[in-house]
């Protein structure tokens, strides 16, 4: 069937002051648009029609362009989807990633290409419903979207769009952790932290020493961030369907230590008090403590003593397996 | 004012937000009352007003002692004042008299005070930078932990000078920090018509330095940034490029008609992204500091004000002698 796909690409995403603190890499922009383009021949193999993008700035729609115009040979015979860039006014701001998703969703596109870090995600997810996501990572130092060529991805993305791909086993309900404080509601996609910190500053939780507690919504062993600490103490899998919740402790007065890649370059010693598993739905209260909330490792949410909050494991966005459909559309192709 | 280097954010004290908080409404009151001022034509020459801009010079200055130094941009005023520079004499240089920082002879685009660290407001547009590289070059050969500051607008990122510099600080390793205070708009021209993309930021990628963006709206976030890139660049790390989105509340200059602006455009901003409403209302929730502390700065700020301006038109006018003095340099 004739499909429409959103593309969201973060032009902002990657300028945090993990650049001046750690190893962390920067992304070229040009790649992102490239990384579309790729992406876009992927959709159109797959029989996609059509692709609504958020208009990219800061030159990744430039580079984008250029390679949509520039196709020659092969390039130029293959089948693309026709590019519509939504007339959305650009404010620089995330602002523009919601006015996107949100026409995305008034216009009922199939699947939503994402490329961007956890930020990014989070943001698409809190207003995207049931739409599948391709989570595609421009960065180092994220752990729901993946580091994947983009051609393949958007194959895949572009099968489960048309209904070429059995939604069935391709597209997966990820799990998201809520948190909820003085009438506010907000969901993480990866981890929720308990910091110190007084002020949200410049956004990136970067000082490990600050952080009293954390909630990881999945942890793979290989991940990094945060919730590579849970991926140490007792990996959870991608929609196993409970959280881990781990109390943190200075490393001299620990149960025990672990050394955790935190950031691109920066591996550091954390001292774990304790740790234990939680059932999705299950209502945890927070420690009445003044200091910052960061969701996926950005500080959002200032709060003091007298502020109650509470975290809990609940269903999120609908992702695309990228392997699960290559592998199930290839063997029903052999 | 004090300048002392301030603990990095997690160890802020009340004296500390104190301090910021007066810097950020001293630059306030200045500009504001200038705005008033200026309107009764006794001001000579033109001026540019930093009002809403507050944070970032507040939020970088902090982490700079005297001999560090800072080159600032036509719209100088709050770069001066969070550097140290008398509020009095700032207040006499503007009203071109005898009694002020420059005797009266550089009014407000060319404020300076070389004993503050603070190497002058500049008439030319992306003339800062040039200048912190010598600081930087200067510092690395003399071996002084030494750095240097310098303010552009998103205007003047486009210069030559600002991208020049962007390369000859990298290749040196020096201790430069460039901010780049991007309020959107070069002059009258909106910074989505004169630049190819949102962030300056990225510039850097192509002189091999990290370019991050930071809220200029929010002093903490511009604090701790500019603190981790002037902390890495004092200890041989090399230069930062710190852009800080922002908006001014007045127009380029005083009497800029600011037709290219939308009706309600900086009251939203005024009722909704405030620096200085900003940080009153997050040190005082956190505890880290009572209405009363803050009504107190506010009187005081005002009444410095009060007797700066009436001092200022008081004051003497340069004669023609003084036509001659500070002319050249013996070094």
């Amino acid at each position: 069937m004739p499909a429409t796909v959103g593309v969201i690409a973060n032009p902002a995403s990657g300028r945090d002051i993990r650049r001046l603190v750690a190893g962390a890499s920067v992304f070229d922009n040009a790649e992102k648009g490239s990384m579309v383009f790729r992406a876009m021949a992927g959709l159109g193999e797959a029989g996609v029609e059509r692709v609504l993008m958020m208009p990219a700035a800061d030159g990744v729609g430039a580079a984008l362009e250029r390679q949509l115009s520039g196709r020659r040979g092969a390039l130029a015979e293959a089948p693309f989807p026709v590019l519509e860039v939504l007339g959305q006014a650009s404010t620089g701001t995330a602002q523009d990633t919601v006015a996107a998703v949100r026409e995305m969703v008034a216009r009922d596109v199939a699947a939503i290409v994402v490329l961007g870090g956890d930020g990014t995600h989070r943001l698409v997810a809190a207003h995207c419903g049931d739409i599948p996501l391709l989570a595609l990572s421009t960065g180092t130092n994220n752990a729901f979207p993946e580091m994947r060529e983009a051609t393949v991805a958007g194959l895949a993305a572009g099968l489960v769009a048309t209904g070429a791909a059995p939604a069935d086993g391709t597209v997966v309900r990820e799990h998201g952790l809520e948190v909820s404080t003085n009438g506010r509601r907000e969901l993480a996609l990866v981890d929720v932290a308990v910091s110190t910190e007084r002020f949200v500053g410049s956004r990136a939780l970067w000082k490990a020493g600050s952080v009293s507690e954390l909630f990881v919504a999945f942890a793979g062993p290989s991940a990094i961030g945060l919730s590579a600490i849970a991926g140490i103490l007792d990996p959870v899998a991608r929609g196993e369907g409970e959280a881990l919740h781990v109390r943190l402790a200075p490393p001299g007065e620990a149960a025990r230590t672990v050394r955790v890649p935190l950031a691109p370059g920066l591996i550091a010693p954390v001292g774990v008090r304790d740790h234990r598993r939680i059932a999705a739905g299950e209502t945890v209260a927070l420690p009445a403590a003044a200091g910052c909330l960061a969701l996926d490792g950005e500080r959002e949410i200032e709060h003091s003593e007298a502020d109650a909050a509470t975290v809990r494991l609940v269903p999120g966005p609908r992702r695309i397996d990228v392997d699960a459909v290559m592998r199930l559309t290839r063997a029903a192709a052999t | 004012m004090s300048t002392a280097a301030a603990p990095g954010t997690g160890e802020l004290t009340k004296e500390d937000m104190l301090e910021h908080y007066r810097v950020m409404r001293t630059i306030r009151e200045f500009e504001e009352r200038l705005h008033r001022e200026f309107a009764t034509g006794e001001i000579p020459g033109f001026v540019h007003l930093y009002a809403g801009e507050e944070a970032i010079a507040a939020g970088v200055c902090a982490h700079l002692g005297p001999d560090d130094y800072v080159a600032s941009t036509h719209r100088g005023h709050g770069h001066a004042i969070a550097k140290g520079c008398g509020v009095k004499a700032m207040m006499a240089e503007i009203y071109g008299k005898k009694t002020g920082l420059c005797h009266g002879k550089g009014g407000s685009m060319h404020i300076a005070d070389l004993d503050k660290g603070m190497l002058g407001a500049n008439g030319i547009v992306g003339g800062g930078p040039p200048l912190v590289c010598g600081v930087g070059l200067s510092a690395k050969v003399r071996g002084t932990d030494q750095v240097g500051v310098s303010f552009t607008g998103d205007g003047g990122s486009n210069q030559g000078t600002f991208l020049e510099s962007l390369n000859l600080a990298s290749v040196w390793d020096a201790p430069c920090v460039f901010v780049v205070e991007n309020n959107g708009y070069a002059e009258a021209t909106s910074s989505t018509y004169h630049q190819k993309g949102v962030d300056v930021a990225k510039r850097a990628d192509g002189f091999g330095m990290p370019g991050i963006v930071v809220d200029g709206h929010d002093f903490f976030a511009v604090h701790e940034a500019a603190g981790e890139a002037i902390r890495r660049a004092r200890s041989g790390g090399g230069p930062t490029l710190l852009e800080c989105k922002v908006n001014r509340y007045f127009g380029h200059f005083e009497g800029d008609q600011q037709t290219y602006r939308a009706p309600d455009e900086v009251e939203s901003i005024r009722a909704t992204r405030d620096c200085l409403d900003q940080f009153v209302k997050r040190v005082t929730s956190a505890g880290l500091a009572e209405q009363p502390d803050l009504d107190k700065i506010d009187a005081e700020v005002a009444e410095l004000l009060d007797s700066a301006v009436a001092e200022a038109k008081a004051g003497p006018d340069p004669t023609g002698e003084d036509l001659l003095t500070d002319v050249y340099v013996r070094y």
